[in-house]
């Protein structure tokens, strides 16, 4: 049994159909990155799932199970994109709310606050109003209601937005505790590297409609083994020769090229080296940010 | 269930731990009493200040009386009338009104009087003030005036002043108020202001409570903080547990209030009977005495019509982005509170009639209307029934049409939805 499933769910908002048919399905225990450009309907999807929204039709199950009783959605965290906290609450208030919230027992939550407290370095400040803290701390404050419960599922709208480096790495750390932990965690980002190295599955969606998805190796196999890397120093005219480039991701001295089909990667490095000197070349697997491109633009 | 009392119990203690609530409940009271209190006291102080007022006397014969008969003094034992006598012809008439007109601008006089020669017959008296908008001060000049000059018509008659003032004193007369049970209670007007206060005090609750419940639908709003709690909660569930949560403030702060009063009347220190005697001049007064039936009508109107305003604030705070938009939306709702306390005067006294009736009928109404028939006189239970029956459907309507704008209204940022927007969200939610 899946821990998430999408059976043909579409909603339209006016004339703006902005989740067309989309079915995906999500193993447990998975990190399943759900990715798109700006405006292709993830976060409608994510709210459907959290049955903030209700979709036109299709189907959402959780666990096998409709998501339509809190119960169910009690046994998720969920990271909205746009973030919030109450302001005028103090810190460990508003953790004791939320995980009330999530059906917990006081017995339960206390000593998991305090772990958590603990474990983001916060516990000074717990009896400090939320109004008082830095931003970056009341995006961890929200953060850990997210995971506070021990949900099953934990689903993340843009994780990393907005976080410094530092704190970007804290929330990727306990991504990873909670993978190992048992959990599935979907999350939507716009960071194709922190994506390629995180999920294990990912799901593409662009206007509404799915492009692309399943486990990311196999993504990357599909999409073949014509890729290249060049460091040069000098012309570029070679990216030009339409019979063996089919595209390129051009920064000046360096390039990730796509060949075309049944073109030796040989011919390239040969061409290459006509018009300038290269102090690297490697034929490498398509990066997902390079599939995401290349799909998106196909589209 | 449980998740709603968690949402109850954060909108009531995240309230009622505030200074905003103790202070409140300090001065609502106090708000009130003033509002009720300091325009009639203020009314009934006797101005200090000695005023100026020339008198004009065409007949020659009124001024020595009046002055004799007008002569009421200050605290410091000055006289609150200096008249001072100006004997003219009446063919300078007019010329002398238009000097004293001036003197009264340029503040040495305070007012002047005009005696006609023909005011023993049907001549008219004139006051000329600065101010004349004291009914008190022209009531006793009036009177004193009218005392003057209708003795002098007796004593032309040649009657004795003493007699007939003896034979047209006025005669004494009581109201006394027949309770539901059949007996006979005084009644000094006090019906009439209890009717008023009680009113009046569903009026500013459901101003202060609604905005309170829509205040803190906005700032979940603006905060984005509701993403988080909807995806925990039903929005429905959020919406009621918020209602809930305020209403139990306002019943908090009902009971402290209650508690006050019985602790001030039990030592004795009546408030009301503080200010009574100044106002009525009388020693001992009955304290207004509200029946337990009335307090729990009052209670059961006060809920419903809470939970009717506070749907309705619930709804305008789910469609708008801050207070400043809600504004707009707000003034139907206004409307709906203020008319009641502008019919009050006339439910009050035709408590009965036809209009009175329907009016009670209207949900909207009811809380004050109805309420204000009860005290004022019992109507048919039947009109109570039905009353009470239209509010509960009108809430229940009212739920289920503002859960559904709440659920998708929560969520939008941005423009304020306009109305068959707002039609299509109770359509498809």
């Amino acid at each position: 049994m899946q821990i998430l499933e999408l059976e043909n769910v579409a909603k339209s908002f006016g004339k703006l159909e902005a989740v067309k048919d989309l079915s995906l399905a999500v193993p447990p225990g998975t990190m399943y990155g759900f990715l798109g450009p700006n405006g292709a309907g993830k976060t409608t999807t994510i709210r459907m799932i959290m049955e903030i929204i209700l979709p036109d039709h299709g189907e959402i199950l959780i666990n096998g199970q409709p998501n339509t009783s809190r119960e169910i959605l009690d046994r998720v965290g969920y990271l909205p994109e746009e973030r919030g906290v109450y302001r005028k609450m103090k810190v460990r208030e508003a953790l004791e709310f939320f995980a009330e919230l999530k059906g917990m027992k006081k017995r339960d939550y206390a000593p998991q606050i305090n772990v958590w407290l603990e474990r983001f370095e916060m516990t000074e400040v717990q009896n400090k109003k939320m109004e008082e803290l830095s931003k970056g701390n009341q995006q961890k404050v929200q953060f850990l209601t997210t995971v506070l419960h021990a949900p099953d599922l934990i689903i993340l709208d843009e994780p990393f937005m907005g976080l410094d480096p530092l704190n970007a790495n804290l929330v990727k750390d306990v991504m990873l505790e909670q993978k190992a932990r048992g959990a599935s965690i979907v999350f939507s980002t716009h960071q194709m590297d922190a994506a390629e190295k995180l999920c294990d599955a990912i799901c593409l969606i662009n206007k509404g409609q799915k492009v692309l998805d399943g486990e990311l190796k196999s993504i990357k196999r599909n999409f073949g083994r014509n890729n290249v890397i060049l460091a040069y120093d000098g012309k570029s005219d070679f990216l030009k020769n339409n019979e063996l480039v089919e595209r390129c991701d051009d920064y000046g001295n360096y390039v990730e090229v796509h060949l075309r089909d049944g073109v030796n990667p040989q011919a390239l490095l040969a061409a290459a080296m006509q018009q300038a000197e290269i102090s690297r070349f490697e034929v490498v697997e398509p990066s997902l940010h390079e599939i995401f491109i290349a799909t998106v633009k196909e589209n | 269930m449980k998740k709603m009392w968690t949402v109850l119990r954060r909108e009531y203690l995240s309230r009622v731990k505030t200074k905003g609530f103790v202070i409140g409940t300090i001065l609502l009271p106090l708000f009130m009493l003033a509002i009720f209190i300091l325009p009639t006291l203020f009314m009934f102080l006797k101005s200090d200040k000695p005023k100026q007022i020339a008198v004009i006397d065409l007949t020659g014969m009124v001024f020595d009386s009046l002055f004799v008969t007008l002569s009421d003094t200050n605290q410091a034992g000055q006289r609150l009338y200096n008249f001072v006598k100006h004997q003219i012809a009446a063919e300078d008439l007019e010329a002398t009104k238009e000097r004293l007109r001036a003197a009264v601008n340029q503040k040495g006089l305070d007012g002047f009087i005009v005696i006609p020669a023909n005011i023993f017959e049907d001549g008219t008296a004139e006051y000329q003030a600065k101010s004349v908008s004291n009914f008190r001060e022209n009531e006793a000049i009036r009177d004193a005036i009218n005392r003057v000059v209708t003795d002098t018509r007796i004593r032309r008659s040649g009657l004795d002043t003493e007699t007939i003032r003896q034979m047209v004193r006025r005669i004494k007369f009581t109201t006394k108020r027949v309770t539901p049970e059949g007996k006979e209670e005084k009644d000094e007007g006090f019906t009439f202001a209890i009717a008023y206060f009680l009113g009046f005090f569903i009026y500013m609750s459901m101003f202060i409570y609604g905005a309170i419940v829509m205040r803190s639908v906005i700032e979940e709003k603006t905060s984005r903080v509701v993403e988080s709690v909807v995806s925990s909660v039903k929005p429905f569930q959020l919406m009621a547990g918020k209602i809930f949560g305020v209403g139990a403030v306002g019943l908090t702060q009902f009971l402290i209030w209650a508690i006050v009063m019985g602790l001030l009347s039990l030592y004795g220190l009546q408030v009301v009977g503080l200010f009574a005697p100044k106002m009525a001049g009388a020693q001992n007064i009955d304290l207004p005495s509200v029946s337990l039936g009335v307090l729990g009508f009052f209670v059961i109107f006060f809920v419903l019509g809470y939970f009717l305003y506070s749907t309705l604030y619930a709804g305008i705070g789910a469609m708008v982005n801050s207070d400043q938009e809600a504004q707009q939306l707000l003034i139907p709702v206004s409307l709906f509170i203020v008319v009641p306390i502008l019919l009050m005067t006339y439910i009050i006294g035709n408590p009965s009639s036809q209009t009175a009736v329907i009016l009670s009928l209207v949900p909207f109404f009811a809380p004050i209307i109805m309420l204000a028939r009860i005290v004022v006189e019992m109507p048919p239970l039947w009109q109570i029934v039905v009353c009470l029956a239209i509010m509960v459907v009108t809430i229940l309507g009212l739920i289920w049409i503002v859960g559904r704008i709440y659920r998708v209204g929560v969520l939008m940022y941005g423009k304020r939805p306009t109305l068959p927007e707002i039609i299509k969200w109770i359509k498809y939610a």
